[in-house]
């Protein structure tokens, strides 16, 4: 073997004035991943692109390609070899990319899913409960027996401006995974971006519906299972098995890549009454609004002084918390 | 159909190769775990290589055919016996209405016992599989592990009985079960210089590790890697520990996980997203090797693999998987 025989990047394209330079790196026989750049970051608009090209190279029909897998700066190929060759999936992709030479232009079907969410609701304290009883006693994020005064401390702030962050922004699904009819929703507004570690060690249990946010990530669970997201309340029902509900009759899914979520405050009672009405009446009517994404205005309203000084602002609470709250 | 006495530790329904299309869904493909034990049960009894047999894990499954059919029993030798007489493991034989069919535990080598029925397993298809995620609770049988009392149906067969039987395996197409499974891997997509150090990645490729005991059907957990693994210090915006990064999709199944310190092996019900670096891929030709290792118990190395290899490993085992291997 030579002395490069870890290299992994099997071809890059370089960078542009619209985009980061692209790196396939191989990922086993049957996958490739496609990388937005070099440095870890996470940024909308590397989405947003990334996301366009997908819809055009799953256009393309290619045979051996089984399925593709958006994060939120890279994409994963799955694709099988015998059939479809790794360098032509990759000429597939250069084809693809070069065939949009700007991200002004790209606009992405998004729609609103508005979703009501009870904070600190008892069905998600219980959770809580449950990991200071079983898992870690001491755990300084549930203090008062919960994780929101730990959010807000995290990011130097109070509870009630934490709450106001989390429902003052949309959140962008950059791709679904990970459980179940998952979802990876970012905050589109920088001056809302909540920012918090992990659980330490994970959850065993959380109910379905809880909201929860890791790192500057939020997650809704799908259905009762373990995690390590931060939990600040329950929202209803966005995964159904059975398929009852009007919502689900084509796939188990609500979520679908680059849908905006929107959290609205409601009672807890309200939360609760909700999941009859979509699991067994299946009568519950989803608020969604059709839309799009035009990236060229994101971008635009995104780097305007106002919501950059905002940004600015937030992450000098955020650096204050973070020396002040206690490392999980 | 098949009555169930004893679901035995664990024995789920799976399919070959399993729920594809999902990933992005966060649904694991699921599976067989050993798909060559589950291929040539298949080709035994006449089924096409990727038909849901059962999968018995640990032993200790108990049933009783309440019709005539061709089986067949692949995988790990669990000394299965039908009314008390032992049966010939990779020979196609006739059970009839009435008869039980026991399978005591693993012996030294493999963990993984298949039972193939000419006709295969006739369950509902869920998002186009049969496999059962036992984590997610879904496919297969209820999506769950059969339990006494279960009845489980079987489909038409190819061909009458009577031609399917006695069909056996050449003797080169048996697999062969060790204690310490030599993996095929291809680097990636995480690895030197940015994430690893080449001797990080001389280590895990030079190392025997031991299976942990707390491994399952989402992951196989090796022995923690020393910090000098690591070519960073932190994950930067990813999280506090070198192996965390930005989520990404996992290249399952196959994908090793760097979580913290530990090696993780993501495999049939694996996450399909998240926010650790991963260093190989076993190859897709080598993962029915993990689905033959016991926990607690055996050992894994990987060895250094190429796509071409890899892509000439699969076609060699589409050919193993077939007709070409009956005696």
């Amino acid at each position: 073997m030579s002395k490069d025989k870890y290299d992994v990047i099997l071809d890059t394209m370089p960078e542009t004035e619209s985009r980061l330079e692209i790196l396939f790196r191989q990922a086993g026989d049957g996958f490739i991943q496609v990388e937005y750049g070099r440095e870890q970051r996470a940024m909308l608009q590397d989405s947003f692109r990334m996301l366009a090209v997908n819809d055009i190279i799953l256009g393309k029909g290619l045979q051996g390609l089984i399925e593709t897998v958006p994060g939120i700066r890279t994409n994963m190929l799955h694709f099988d070899p015998s059939v479809l060759a790794a360098d032509k999936l990759i000429g597939a992709v250069k084809e693809a990319e070069d065939s949009m030479p700007t991200v002004d232009d790209v606009v992405l079907p998004s729609r609103l899913i508005h979703l009501p969410l009870a904070f600190e609701d008892s069905e998600t304290k219980k959770a809580v409960a449950k990991y200071l009883k079983e898992v870690r006693p001491d755990a300084p994020n549930c203090a008062d027996g919960y994780n929101l005064e730990y959010m807000a401390m995290c990011n130097g702030v109070t509870v009630d401006e934490c709450k106001k962050m989390l429902l003052g922004t949309d959140w962008f699904n950059s791709g679904g995974g990970f459980w179940p009819g998952g979802a990876f929703l970012w905050p589109t507004d920088p001056r809302c971006a909540v920012v918090v570690p992990k659980y330490n060690p994970p959850r065993t249990w959380t109910p379905e519906g809880a909201a929860g946010i890791g790192g500057p990530c939020v997650f809704t669970y799908t259905t009762p299972t373990g995690g390590g997201y931060q939990l600040f309340g329950r929202t209803i029902p966005v995964f159904q098995f059975a398929c009852k509900h009007p919502m689900f009759k084509d796939g188990p899914f609500l979520y679908r890549n680059a849908d905006r979520v929107r959290f609205h405050e409601v009672s807890e009672k309200e939360v609760v009454e909700i999941y009859g009405h979509v699991h067994d009446k299946t009568d519950y009517v989803y608020e969604i609004e059709e839309g799009e994404i035009k990236a060229k205005e994101y971008i635009e309203w995104f780097n305007s002084d106002e919501v950059q000084q905002g940004a600015a602002q937030l992450k000098a609470k955020q650096a204050e918390g973070t020396k002040k709250a206690p490392r999980l | 159909m098949l009555k169930i006495i004893n679901g035995g530790i664990e024995t789920l329904v799976e399919d070959w190769p399993g729920r594809l299309g999902y990933l992005g869904k966060g649904m694991s493909a699921s599976g067989s775990f050993d798909n060559v034990g589950l291929g040539l049960a298949n080709v035994l009894v006449g089924n096409p290589s990727g038909e849901a047999g059962l999968e018995i894990t640990g032993g200790f499954f108990e049933a009783e055919f309440t019709d005539d059919h061709v089986i067949a029993i692949t995988g790990t030798d669990m000394q299965p016996t039908i009314n008390g007489q032992p049966v010939p493991m990779y020979t196609s034989l006739k059970v009839s209405a009435g008869d039980k069919i026991k399978f005591l535990h693993i012996g030294t080598t493999g963990f993984r016992s298949y039972l193939a029925v000419a006709g295969g397993v006739d369950v509902p298809a869920y998002l186009g599989s049969k496999s059962t995620c036992i984590f997610g609770a879904y496919g297969g049988f209820d999506g769950r592990p059969l339990t006494p009392g279960d009845e489980v149906k079987f489909g038409a067969p190819s061909a009458d009985l009577g031609s399917l039987e006695g069909r056996k395996l050449k003797p080169e197409a048996m697999p062969e079960l060790v204690n310490q499974w030599v993996l095929r891997a291809i680097p990636g997509p995480n690895t030197c210089p940015d994430y690893a150090t080449e001797e990080g990645m001389d280590l895990l490729f030079s190392r025997v590790s031991k299976i942990q005991h707390t491994s399952n059907r989402s992951a196989y957990r090796l022995e923690e890697l020393p910090m000098s693994f690591f070519a960073r210090t932190d994950g930067g915006v990813g999280g506090s520990h070198p192996s965390n990064i930005i989520d990404h999709a996992y290249a399952i199944r196959g994908a090793l996980n760097i979580c913290g310190n530990t090696p993780i092996l993501l495999v049939a019900d694996g996450p399909t997203l998240g926010g650790y670096m991963c260093a190989l891929n076993v190859i897709n030709a080598d993962l029915w090797k993990v689905g033959q290792g016991a926990p607690g118990r055996d050992f894994m190395k990987f060895q250094l693999c190429t796509q071409e290899e890899a892509v000439q490993a699969r076609k060699d085992q589409k050919k193993w998987l077939s007709e070409d291997s009956l005696a």
